[in-house]
């Protein structure tokens, strides 16, 4: 029921409402941050195309960036552990605002807004103990630090909001790492990554645990499918895992499905799956593998399909048809049926993720 | 062309990659080395019908390998298609998938090895040089009883197939790939850069290979060395594929670049003269406090012909090691 109260808060909410759309920053599909000839580093709006759609600069290597809902307002993030979370307005390049972490929390990298895109959350670790913590901030109120919960594990990397809901979902990725260099890995052998699933307000819905068999394969990356299809992308830290599946499907409710390529395929992957999409009809599903220079192709039952090679491969969207891919020797490709063909080359090191706008 | 002076040649570093010579290394080092493969994989399947008596087949088998040891640095193109370099040497094996498959086989007398496209679908860890490695040179199976010389037969005949069939994509069009990377109309290699960039990645990576697993698996830690994970130790060639790698790869580095490269010349051939000198062909002393050092040196001179070839190499072809492929996230 619409209350005069709550009806003149939505007007008054429209009215404050800027007027620009993702159409004013040149209708990206993706963000991807790179590495620049000069060694500098920025984040590139992309169209369907690989074709650039705006450039603003980063004060130090990024890493992933979550596209507003609607407006084209981008958040990037530094790379894992970071202390910079830019909001850029992806129009005209600005930056808008800056997160401040609060005292000993480090950015991972990831992030993702609320539905209405009036809330933004970052998977973050605390500093002294290793252990995970969401962020929650107020996208409304110049991004605000509103509160946290915690991640329920160690080492939460990708957070995603479910389609058509307001659940959210978090690759704890399982590993501690040192206080010095912080990238240093402390609990190899104890290690326990989960998936985690969150109502909005932080309450744990439900975990997925691995076999234990696998509890050295990191859980880091996710991409979802629009009927609320999980899948996320594994990097083991067993020296021996050399047929160790990478991927992981999963539903609420349903049994945890993991998927592995042919032996001699899966061996090209490393051991090392960088990212991971959906295809843009959601039949097909995308890793990448940098370390090995291959693309892994499965349906969406986990059923291998195909592996491409690209060297440093590691970017990866839907797209009309397939897939685009990015890689570090600034490549951006095409895929299609089982081919894969260059779209655009630029002079630029892309990074780790190609991320896909919700638009 | 290494001798001119020290200060052209920090000239010409600057303008990349005129000091790049794509071509040759296709020419002088990737398409002979893979022809030479296919030679002595084809040899050593011959052989195998003639008799798999181990005393006559391990000089072919031998000869294979140290065929391998030439390109095994080189992993893309067609000798990555199905994941071909896995199943030629499957190794490291720490947990023992290649005994186990064979045995696995042997104990059923698997009727796979009648069917050359049967056995494709065989476990990698059955197959390749290590699968022969067991067959001819451990003591727990006899070579010519006759299942199990149906299934050396087997994969030699694997071995030789996939040899042949990487020599001649190789020589029917990857070179051409390669040779013209960034030309219009190239999918593969989409600027030159790149295709001297997959060459560079691979020359380290073959390094740090042989630095760390080659070397590395064997000398494990100072409390627990393992002298049983040396590769290849059943035919004592784990020196001498320590020995053929580091020469594979300075042969790399030689026809690829033309220009003067004295720390990496000088690091390269320190290597190969440690390697010499080391009186301990499965690194069987890294048990023993002395023999132990001397293995490690080994690798210190190793891990300094990387060190040579990141600072000299790489500024030289105008390319670094990939941005993601060598970085965790």
């Amino acid at each position: 029921m619409t209350t005069r109260r709550s009806f003149l808060t939505t007007l008054l909410a429209a009215s404050a409402m800027p007027t620009l759309s993702w159409a004013d920053a040149g209708n990206p599909r993706y963000l991807a941050a790179a590495r620049e000839p000069d060694g500098g580093y920025a984040l590139f709006g992309l169209n369907a195309l690989g074709q650039d759609t705006f450039r603003v600069p980063l004060p130090a290597r990024g890493h992933a960036a979550a596209g507003h809902p609607h407006k084209p307002l981008a958040v990037a993030f530094a790379r894992r552990p970071g202390t910079y979370a830019l909001v850029i307005d992806c129009a005209d390049g600005h930056v808008l605002h800056q997160l401040t972490l609060p005292e000993r929390r480090r950015f991972n990298g990831h992030g993702a807004f609320s539905a209405g895109g009036d809330v933004l959350y970052t998977s973050e670790i605390d500093a002294a103990s290793g252990q995970g913590v969401i962020g929650v901030w107020d996208a409304m109120s110049g991004y605000r630090r509103t509160g946290e919960w915690s991640s329920q594990g160690i080492g939460p990397h990708e957070i995603a909001r479910l389609p058509g809901s307001g659940d959210l979902v978090v690759a704890n990725g399982g590993i501690r790492t040192a206080m010095d260099d912080e990238r240093s890995k402390l609990n190899l052998d104890t290690m326990a990554p989960n998936l985690s699933y969150f109502s909005a307000d932080g309450e744990l819905l439900d975990q997925i645990s691995l076999p234990p068999e696998l509890h050295q394969n990191s859980i880091r990356h996710l991409a979802l499918r629009s009927d609320g299809l999980v899948s996320f992308a594994m990097q083991t830290e067993d020296p021996d895992g050399w047929f160790t599946p990478l991927l992981g499907l999963h539903r609420r409710g349903a049994p945890l499905v993991l998927a592995a390529a042919t032996e001699p395929q899966q061996m090209r992957m490393k051991g090392y799956a960088g990212s991971i999409a959906f295809s843009g009809n959601g039949a097909q599903v995308a890793l990448t593998s940098p370390h090995g220079g291959v693309l892994s192709l499965f349906d969406a039952a986990g059923q291998f399909q195909g592996m491409m090679a690209r060297t440093d491969v590691s970017g990866v969207g839907p797209a009309e048809g397939g897939f685009m891919t990015t890689d570090g020797l600034g490549g951006l490709c095409s895929i299609a049926g089982d081919a894969l063909s260059p779209l655009n080359s630029a002079p630029r090191a892309w990074d780790n993720h190609l991320v896909t706008l919700p638009v | 062309m290494r001798h001119f002076p020290k200060l052209i040649a920090a000239l010409t570093l600057l303008a990349s990659p005129a000091a790049a010579d794509l071509a040759r290394a296709v020419d002088e080092h990737i398409l002979p080395g893979y022809a030479a493969f296919a030679e002595t994989t084809a040899a050593l399947h011959d052989a195998a019908v003639e008799s798999c008596a181990p005393d006559t087949l391990r000089a072919d088998w031998n000869a294979a390998f140290d065929a391998w040891m030439r390109v095994s640095h080189l992993r893309f193109g067609p000798v990555e298609e199905a994941g071909r370099s896995v199943i030629i040497a499957f190794w490291p094996d720490a947990k023992g998938m290649t005994p186990k498959g064979l045995s696995r086989l042997i104990a059923a007398e698997d009727p796979i090895v009648n069917s050359p496209e049967g056995f494709k679908d065989v476990s990698v860890a059955a197959r390749g040089l290590f699968a022969l490695e067991y067959l001819l040179y451990d003591a727990q199976y006899d070579a010519t009883a006759p299942y199990t010389c149906d299934l050396i037969r087997a994969v030699t005949a694997d071995l030789a197939d996939i040899a042949g069939a990487v020599s001649h994509e190789w020589q029917n069009g990857y070179a051409d790939t390669l040779r013209t990377a960034g030309a219009p109309g190239n999918g593969t290699y989409l600027t030159e850069n790149e295709g001297l960039q997959v060459l560079f990645t691979n020359l380290v990576a073959g390094l740090e290979f042989t630095a760390n697993e080659r070397l590395g698996r064997p000398l494990g830690t100072f409390d627990r060395p393992r002298p049983n994970r040396a590769e290849a130790r059943r035919s004592e060639r784990s020196l001498r594929n320590v020995d053929l790698s580091i020469k594979a790869l300075k042969n790399l580095t030689d026809t690829l670049v033309d220009a003067p490269l004295p720390q990496s010349d000088a690091a390269f051939d320190r290597a190969i003269q440690t390697a010499a000198e080391l009186d301990d062909p499965t690194f069987a002393s890294v048990s023993d406090p002395s023999g132990r050092l001397k293995v490690e040196i080994l690798q210190q001179k190793v891990k300094a012909a990387e060190v040579g070839v990141l600072a000299e190499v790489g500024p030289a072809l105008g390319v670094a090691q990939g941005f993601n492929a060598g970085d965790g996230d």
